[in-house]
Parts: C-alpha cells; sequence; structure tokens
C-alpha cells in the first residue's frame, strides 16, 4: 500500500507528525497509524488517539525515557462503551461472594485495612505493538505505547479472599469491574485466574499509582495488578469478585484473549491454531526509546542510545546492542535494577565512525533465558509481539 | 466594545488553561469523581452504504475502530460484521450487514 510514495510500514516507522486536538473535534475519516492525533482525555496528558469511544489512547514513547511513567501519560484501553465516568466512594463496595465461608462487602476505607503492598510493575497490553505484525492483523492497530512502568500500592488479593473463607471446591476466581456494555446481548468484561494463581503473594488490588489514586481511565478507584502477565487481566475499577467452582465460561477467557497451545504461542502465519489456550505471562522485550527511530545524528559527536526492557515477572540478565544490522552485538549498560517486575533501563554509548544509515537492533535476556526473536512470530490475534526491532539512525 | 474584547480575551484565556492543565472534564468533589469524555467525532468517507455503517456501528463504538485498521479483503470485513452480529449481539439485518460489509470493504478494504 502506497501514501505519498512512502509504503505504509515505513510510515508507521517514522511515526509522522501528530497534531493537537482540542476537547471537541472531528477526525478525518481515514488515519493510518502514523497520523494518530493527540488528544487530551480527563486526568490526561496528550496522548496518541487509537479510538475515541470506548476510548483507547497510547503513550507517547517519549515518556518512555523515564524509569516511571507518570499517571497522566499510562494508556488508557477499554473494552466496552459504557465506561464507569463517575464514583462515589462513599457508596462504592468491592464485592467478594461465591463459594466463600462469609461473603464480604468492602467500603474504600475497608480495604484500605488489610496490609499494604508497593512495587513497581510494567503494564502491558496483550495487543501491544499490533500494527507491526506481518501480514496485517485486525484488531487495535497499537504502535509500542500500550505500556508502561508504574508503582502500584495496594493490598494481596490474597488477603482479601482469606478474609472471606474460600471453601474447598473452589477453583477460580473470576472478576468484574464497573464497566458494562452498551447492549445487554454483548458479554460483560469477566475475567478470571485459578485459584492457585489468585493466592500468590504479589497480586494485588491496587489503589494507588506512582503514590496517587487511579486515574478514572485507568480504572479508580480500584484495579487488579497481576504482575508479569497481560493488563488484560488488571481489571479496572474493580467491584466483583467472585470464587467459584467451575471454570469460567466468560467470552472474554474462553474465545477472546487466547494464543495458539505451543510454547512459541505461535502458528505458520495466515494459519489457524489447532487449540488455543488463555494468554498469560509477558514475553520478553527491549526497545529503543532515544534517539527515536529515524532519527538524524551529526556526524562527529558521541551520543548514547537508551532504551527499556523487561519481561514477564523475570529480572533481564543482558541487553546486548547492534548498530550494523545485526552482525556485531555488544553488551548495554544496565541501569538501576527495582525488581523483577519492573523494567530496567539500557544505556550504549556510541560514537559513529562515519556518516551513514544505521541498522539498531536490541536484544534482552531474562534470568531464565527467555530472549527476543529475530523474526517475528506469528498467532493470529497479534499478541506477544517482542520481535527484535530494527530502527534506522541517520548520521550526517 | 472594549468590554467585548475583553470578555473574548478572558474566555479564550480560560480555554486554554483548560486544556492546557489536562484536568478539563475532570471533577473531584467530595469522596466523588467524575469526568466528561471530550465529544469527538469521527467521520466516514462519502459513499454508497456510509449511513448505515455509520449507525449501526456506532450502536457499541466509534467509527475510528473501522478508519484506524488496516487494508483488509471483503471477506474479512464480512467476518467482521457477522462477528459484531453472532458475538456481541449487535442488532444487524442480514441485509444491512451486507451493505456495511460492501461498504467497508470498498471505501477502507483492499482497492478502497
Amino acid at each position: 500500500m502506497e501514501f505519498k510514495g512512502v509504503s505504509r510500514r515505513n510510515f508507521i516507522k517514522t511515526l509522522g507528525i501528530t497534531t493537537a486536538l482540542a476537547a471537541t473535534g472531528t477526525i478525518p475519516p481515514v488515519l493510518y497509524a502514523s497520523e494518530r492525533r493527540l488528544v487530551t482525555y480527563p486526568e490526561k496528558t496528550e496522548l496518541l488517539l487509537l479510538t475515541s469511544s470506548p476510548p483507547q489512547l497510547e503513550t507517547p514513547l517519549k515518556y518512555f525515557r523515564e524509569l516511571i511513567t507518570p499517571n497522566e501519560a499510562l494508556f488508557v484501553r477499554w473494552h466496552l462503551s459504557n465506561i464507569p465516568t463517575s464514583v462515589d466512594l462513599d457508596t462504592w463496595r468491592l464485592v467478594i461472594h461465591g463459594n466463600v465461608e462469609k461473603p464480604i462487602s468492602l467500603s474504600f476505607d475497608d480495604l484500605k485495612k488489610f496490609e499494604k503492598i508497593s512495587y513497581t510493575a510494567v503494564i502491558q497490553c496483550a495487543g501491544n505493538g499490533r500494527s507491526f505484525f506481518e501480514p496485517p492483523l485486525f484488531g487495535g492497530q497499537w504502535l509500542n505505547g500500550a505500556m508502561g512502568n508504574v508503582t502500584w500500592g495496594g493490598v494481596r488479593l490474597k488477603d482479601v479472599l482469606k478474609s472471606a473463607g474460600i471453601k474447598t471446591g473452589s477453583i477460580e476466581v473470576v472478576f468484574k469491574g464497573l464497566d458494562k456494555a452498551a447492549l445487554s446481548a454483548t458479554p460483560g468484561f469477566l475475567k478470571s485466574l485459578q485459584l492457585d494463581k489468585a493466592l500468590e503473594d504479589d497480586i494485588i488490588i491496587a489503589y494507588e499509582m506512582n503514590g496517587q489514586e487511579l486515574p478514572m481511565l485507568n480504572g479508580f478507584p480500584v484495579r487488579l495488578v497481576v504482575p508479569g502477565w497481560y493488563a488484560t487481566y488488571w481489571v479496572k475499577s474493580l467491584s466483583d469478585i467472585e470464587v467459584t467452582v467451575k471454570s469460567s465460561e466468560s467470552f472474554w477467557m474462553k474465545t477472546a484473549y487466547r494464543i495458539p497451545d505451543d510454547p512459541c504461542g505461535c502458528v505458520e502465519p495466515g494459519t489457524a491454531p489447532k487449540k488455543t489456550v488463555p494468554i498469560t505471562r509477558m514475553t520478553t522485550r527491549s526497545l529503543l526509546i532515544n534517539p527515536e527511530d529515524g532519527s538524524r545524528i551529526k556526524f562527529g559527536q558521541p551520543i548514547e542510545l537508551m532504551g527499556v526492557a523487561f519481561s514477564g515477572g523475570y529480572s533481564i540478565k543482558e541487553v546486548l546492542v547492534s548498530v550494523d544490522g545485526g552482525m556485531d552485538w555488544r553488551p548495554a549498560r544496565l541501569g538501576i535494577d527495582i525488581g523483577r517486575y519492573s523494567w530496567i533501563q539500557w544505556f550504549y554509548p556510541w560514537q559513529p565512525t562515519k556518516p551513514g544509515t544505521y541498522q539498531v537492533m536490541v536484544r534482552a535476556t531474562n534470568s531464565i533465558g527467555e530472549s527476543q526473536p529475530l523474526d517475528g512470530l506469528w498467532n493470529p490475534s497479534g499478541y506477544l509481539l517482542n520481535k527484535i526491532e530494527r530502527h534506522n539512525l541517520i548520521v550526517t | 466594545m472594549k468590554t467585548t474584547i475583553l470578555l473574548c480575551i478572558m474566555i479564550s484565556l480560560v480555554y486554554t488553561s483548560m486544556i492546557m492543565a489536562g484536568d478539563q472534564g475532570f471533577v473531584r468533589d467530595g469522596t466523588k469523581r467524575s469526568i466528561t469524555l471530550p465529544a469527538l467525532v469521527v467521520s466516514l468517507k462519502e459513499g454508497a452504504g456510509m449511513d448505515t455503517t455509520s449507525r449501526y456501528c456506532r450502536i457499541c463504538h466509534s467509527l475510528d475502530y473501522i478508519t484506524t485498521q488496516q487494508k483488509f479483503p471483503k471477506a474479512k470485513w464480512q467476518a467482521v460484521v457477522t462477528k459484531m452480529v453472532k458475538t456481541y449481539g449487535a442488532p444487524i439485518s442480514e441485509e444491512n450487514a451486507k451493505i456495511i460489509a460492501d461498504y467497508i470493504s470498498t471505501y477502507y478494504g483492499i482497492g478502497g
């Protein structure tokens, strides 16, 4: 596909100029990923608009130059159009029911009485980077901005569940938020975790992002945080937790958010998997953040390449950088390690020896040896993207 | 006259500061938090079936769910419209489903 003489793929990679859009405005009839508009939603800074309702907004890459992603810059992704736009903590309750000794209904203050846990974790949409799949895939055409690194504060899900008393025979825990579909016929957004997973120490019901209350668009007043796993489980504006004795029939578990049942989570491009399983842990990724793809660099001046690397719950052991299209790889310096769920920054000082176009590639490996494929692995829903990215830097 | 100009300047200043703050549409009132989402309007390319497409698709989502997609063949768009009806319960008759799939694949699909 051609667009003004530039191939779509290159166009996406170049990330064209974006225009600010006021609180109201008309969106033109065609929008390539490269032409995303910057919009301002409540409690948010200017973010790249993917869809307006239900809102899907992504973070411009420049925010990933920092270790922690500010609340106002974190991406937004809702599935159903009636999202909660008003919550009164006076009347809001979190209900825990189902196969429990004693169903409970917790106020915001009740919830805060449980022991507080805090850690930094990457939140990433399962479809982050979907627009980079080849052949192209249907679905939200995310660039790489459906992710962020946030310090979450909240209470252990385990502690809350135990206060209700989990009865024998329980196998799953089902989570529901305040969002609703426009039509009663549309499946509600219900997500579930196996009971043993739900009882892991690190899963929290978060009421703080970076020490502040959650923005409404990120799930005020509380959301589930399942560190290391894709954000599809991190149910926003969480209001209902049900302990069940049978496996969830929710569309969002049984049909959506599934990957091929194969260690790579992949199939031959364009083919259908024989069997699928729910998506869970994040794959290992590393991204070049600065300078951005397509940047021009002045010859003779030393620069420092920087970016981030993370994996699904295992520390990053090594980040390798190639500035010659993958022939020679050298280790980058890693920044401070603030925990296995956080991303780590990497830095690579570089002084090009002559002018020209350099293809920069970055590859991370985690503590259990998981790394990134040279060529993209493909699955029909466009999840798990972690191929080694290729960026061109032009030295003149 | 002077008052009118002054008023205009004041209004535009207030408007600009609201945009800059990034907190327009957010109200904190005691224990209550409320937001007002921006009213963004997505326009579709003029063509046969545009009105039907706009009317039905907007029941559940904004039209940028169409305009931001990559280019797909007609069979793919037919499958998508069928999914909207069968999976998500969109009240679209077979006749209208055909009009919508035809419109989108013509104006946003391969060749469009």
